[in-house]
């Protein structure tokens, strides 16, 4: 799609080849971790609470393990207890219960036997007394004085010594005098939202394969956005030296930020050492639902005052997110989020506040798509009671270089406002909707991240090379990889091999998150690559006979004008690597910083249906700043990833818990993602306002997309209906009712 | 001396200030003055900050090195899925 | 519990092998055949990641039990690249649009995808786009929005009519 064009040109990087890993994808080869068996392995089930928060009494395993083909059981007694204030103790008991169980589906034990059906029927014979403990649900109720403590470990985050309590984090942010302002104000407007919980839905189940082997060294194969992490909670849970520990990435199917913690690892080391047999652990959908982390539910409370000619002077928000049974940090991010417009007032607060239920993940951008749903709804109410063009009111707020955002720190170079601009002047907005349909824009940002990478770079003798990182791949990052050092080197894309790499095989790198990759471990690579370049100069220098100064790396060979002869190829100078000085390699590292936030514009055009309630998307166009466009097609792949995530969030999606905290609907059949029947294309224009701190200017892209839809898609309904919509999913039957209540 | 944003929820611990002054060649440096003059802010701000410095945020600020004049702001810990 | 030796066709090859009666095709095509390009995502038939041709009917391998593949015709996709005429050294049509219109990203619903597309293009080898939207509708995808998926059906739909 059209791209607002970047200042600078480059030869590869901007293209789009076929990804060097798709090969293995499109004919059944590619290895995803629960495709790999090994020799002997075993295969484990768990057995999991049925009570969303007890007291485990005792747990008798002893019938499970005269079970026929059972070789091994573990529950939370073969691991080591950690200190509450270890960063690593809320994992370690998540893994496998200690003393508790926090939600209806907590492992508790788990068997290793020589089949899976072997496994369940020992896991299922496994005897647990259980003492029923009060089940905090909602987040009214474990906000209230007197409330029943959801994690008796529970301590409310940087506040000193304190009481357990039901909070996690209490997050203030307030700059000048947002109550004068709002008294101030020509137009102030008020709402309260609500949001469920919803899954991250990846495709493929968590899977490990963990062998353990009598030198007490574990190999894993793990599904996962981070490696080194899966290493180092999987020691820390089980009380090893990290060495003791390699982790392989398997090809990930799916992640989403779900795949960010461990679950299965360490219980499938434990297994594996005990029964001397490698173990295979996969979860079923059902665990999946049921005990994986889902992105928090939310209620929220957004008052925003402006003048009468649109000016948005002031915000005053309250956010309480649902992190789950133990205190995560998601609750600290929503009110983190807010950046889009300069609010010369703003007073802002959110909250983790804990439940019985699984711990929360990240789902792309966390929290912040619950808070942009309800900052972009009473945006667009303010710009409709206003009567301007929703586009010309955010133009009109748009924060630019300097403007704080909410935590107070001045935005670098950012491209909104090209974003809105390139919305406007699209064939989509300068359209009418299609006859009956009607339209809703919204904005959204991430800030991204920065954090470790590593690379390394060998240069093969036949002048080939091979891009290792330590970045598992989860939306093209090995092809963006590959195009920065073909950039940077000068050879074919197709002559690099760009490798996701071990533990042990490549230098520390953090986890794929945050929309780091293709920045972090790109830096990471083209500084490998610059350092290489160094030392191919020096050689050619040597072969020419000229001072190391005089040669200059051009096109992929080293030409000095002092030298009469013709340049000197990578592939020249990599042949006499032996005879110059020995083999080419460069390794890298860092701590990156300087990642550049990513913003987001998105429109839809739908029509309500309103005798059934149901939402048709005619139009969607998601407008998104990616610095530079490593591959267009890629980043087009996380737009349109992360709007459909958004659209199935906005219209569909969410979790139904019992009185009992037990979820109603831990399958694809009743927690429903989007199919391709209930969407239209998803046009995508790639915004390039470059990243000053990135050697190609990339910004990160995988999360932002996330954040827009649901207000997009929530403003098209206000337009259609004239109802706003303030409780997410916007379900037919909530859709009907809302109708019905405005009649 | 370096100009320091703080966090509204370490305001207390500095008396109720948003912006205060620090000497420092780091940012640990800074951390250090900053708790002298005001006990158990120090420990505040290493357990989750990070500190946007020239328009860059670090994760690990301690050892970042700053200019005289530069302007600091501590804010919560990033992360990302 | 004995099990069942069962005989049947897979990507044009007799082939045969062992499964208890209780042991669903996908597990069999995955841990007896080696065939592990059929993934389960969640093992109820709501995914699609699983799957195949049986007789020439796009199945969730993971809803039929094992010897009820007696007797029968099945294509994975790893059959793909040696049919409708493509040699086996070459990419099947699909699979060689999947990887020119980025319609990949994870790839796990790929190999579901790829057969489920296949099915529709021969019995409709010129699809609209919505009969290709309500043909992959049993295929779930999270990572790509399925535009670039449509896409690449439709391209993929030109080209095998232009070869015939």
């Amino acid at each position: 799609m059209t791209a607002i064009e970047n200042p600078k040109t480059y030869k590869w990087v901007g293209t789009r080849p076929i990804r060097h890993d798709g090969y293995d994808k499109v004919v059944g080869k590619a290895r995803f971790a629960a495709d790999l068996n090994l020799p002997g392995q075993l295969h484990a089930a768990y057995l999991r609470s049925p009570h969303a928060h007890a007291n485990i009494v005792s747990i008798d395993t002893s019938m499970a393990e005269a079970m026929p083909g059972v070789k091994a059981v573990v529950t939370g007694d073969d691991f080591p207890a950690l200190d509450i204030t270890d960063p690593n103790h809320d994992v370690s008991i998540n893994v496998l219960a200690r003393g508790t169980v926090l939600y209806h589906g907590h492992a508790i034990a788990a068997v290793a036997a020589t089949t899976k059906a072997e496994a369940q029927a020992a896991a299922a014979a496994i005897e647990v007394e259980y003492e029923l403990l009060p089940v905090v649900l909602g987040i009214d109720e474990a906000m209230a004085d007197g409330a029943p403590l959801a994690n008796e470990q529970n301590y409310q985050k940087f506040v000193g010594p304190s009481d357990p309590s039901n909070i996690a984090t209490h997050t203030p942010l307030e700059r000048g005098d947002a109550d004068a302002a709002m008294a101030a104000a020509d137009i102030v407007i008020e709402r309260e939202f609500d949001c469920a919980h919803v899954h991250q839905g990846y495709i493929e189940p968590h899977a490990c394969v963990v062998d353990t082997g009598a030198d007490g060294k574990a190999n894993v194969w793990a599904s996962s956005q981070g490696h080194f992490m899966v290493r180092a909670i999987t020691a820390a849970v089980l009380g090893w030296e990290t060495s003791r520990i390699k982790v392989t990435p398997a090809e990930i199917g799916g992640g989403f930020g779900g795949k960010t913690t461990v679950y299965l690892e360490p219980v499938a080391a434990r297994l594996s050492e005990k029964a001397g047999r490698p173990v295979k652990l996969v979860m079923s959908r059902e665990e999946v639902l049921r005990s994986s982390g889902p992105a928090p539910g939310a209620k929220l409370r957004i008052k925003i005052g402006a003048t009468s000619d649109g000016e948005l002077t002031a915000i005053d928000g309250w956010m309480a997110y649902q992190v789950g049974a133990y205190g995560d940090f998601a609750g600290m991010v929503g009110a983190m989020s807010v950046a889009s417009y300069k609010f010369p007032n703003l007073k802002l607060e959110s909250w983790g506040v804990l439940s019985n239920t699984p711990k929360t993940a990240a789902y792309r951008a966390p929290s912040a798509p619950h808070a942009a749903f309800a900052i972009e709804s009473v945006i667009d109410d303010i710009a409709s009671e206003l009567g301007m063009d929703p586009i010309e009111l955010r133009l009109k707020n748009a924060a630019v270089e300097g403007d704080l955002t909410a935590m107070g720190m001045p935005h670098p170079r950012i491209g909104l406002v090209e974003c809105l601009e390139a919305l406007k002047a699209s064939d989509h907005y300068q359209s009418e909707p299609a006859e009956g349909a009607s339209r809703g824009v919204a904005v959204g940002f991430w800030f991204n991240i920065g954090e470790q990478s590593s690379a390394t770079v060998n240069l093969n003798e036949d002048g080939t090379a091979t891009v290792i990182t330590g970045s598992p791949d989860i939306g093209g990052s090995r092809a963006s990889m590959a195009l920065m050092a073909a950039e940077e080197l000068g050879i074919d894309v197709y002559s690099i091999t760009p490798v996701v790499a071990d533990t042990e095989a490549v230098g520390f790198t953090d986890v794929t998150e945050g929309s780091r990759a293709t920045f972090a471990t790109g830096k990471a690579v083209v500084e490998a690559c610059r350092e290489l370049k160094v030392e191919l100069c020096r050689r050619a220098a040597q072969t020419m006979g000229v001072d190391e100064a005089e040669v200059e790396w051009v096109d992929g060979a080293a030409v000095s004008p002092s030298h009469g002869g013709e340049p000197l190829t990578l592939a020249a100078i990599t042949a006499q690597a032996k005879r110059t000085g020995g083999p080419l390699t460069a390794t890298a590292s860092l701590n990156a910083a300087g990642a550049g936030p990513s913003f987001a514009v998105h429109c839809a055009d739908l029509k309500v249906d309103e005798e059934t309630g149901q939402t048709t998307i005619v139009r969607y166009t998601a407008v998104q700043d990616a610095g530079t466009a490593i591959h267009p097609s890629y980043v087009e792949g996380q737009m349109q990833g992360g709007s459909v995530q958004g659209i199935g969030w906005a219209l569909n999606e969410e979790y139904i818990f019992s009185s009992d905290g037990v979820l109603m609907n831990p399958g694809f059949l009743d927690y429903r993602i989007p199919v391709a029947s209930d969407l239209p294309m998803i046009e995508t224009i790639i915004v390039e306002v470059p990243n000053p701190s990135h050697p190609y200017g990339v910004r990160g892209v995988g999360e932002t997309g996330i954040v827009p839809p649901m207000a997009t898609i929530g403003n098209a309904i206000k337009a259609a209906t004239g109802v706003r919509m303030t409780s997410l999913p916007m379900s037919p039957p909530k859709v009907l009712k809302a109708l019905g209540d405005a009649r | 001396m370096a100009t320091v944003h703080l966090m509204t929820q370490h305001r207390p611990l500095a008396g109720g200030a948003a912006v205060v002054e620090a000497d420092g060649a780091t940012v640990g440096q800074i951390i250090d003055d900053l708790d002298r003059r005001f006990p158990g802010l120090g420990d505040a701000l290493r357990a989750g900050s990070s500190a946007g410095i020239d328009g860059e945020i670090h994760a690990e600020p301690e050892f970042v090195r700053v200019q005289p004049d530069t302007v600091v702001y501590f804010v919560a810990p990033l992360t990302g899925g | 519990m004995s099990r069942t030796h069962i005989t049947c066709t897979v990507n044009g090859e007799d082939t045969d092998f062992l499964a208890n009666p209780g042991t669903s095709l996908l597990d069999a095509l995955r841990d007896e055949l080696g065939l592990t390009g059929a993934k389960e995502g969640c093992g109820t038939g709501d995914c699609g990641a699983c799957s195949v041709l049986m007789d020439g009917k796009v199945t969730c391998a993971c809803l039929v039990f094992a010897p009820e593949a007696q007797g029968r015709d099945l294509m994975t996709v790893e059959g793909l690249s040696s049919a409708d005429g493509v040699d086996g050294d070459h990419l099947h049509p699909l699979q060689q649009t999947f990887l020119e219109g980025a319609a990949l990203q994870c790839g796990v619903c790929t190999p579901g995808f790829l057969v489920a597309a296949k099915a529709l293009l021969d019995h409709n080898p010129d699809p609209t786009e919505s009969e290709i939207r309500y043909a992959l509708a049993g295929n779930l995808c999270r990572c790509t929005g399925y535009d670039k998926i449509i896409r690449s059906v439709q391209e993929a739909a030109v080209q095998l009519r232009s070869a015939t």
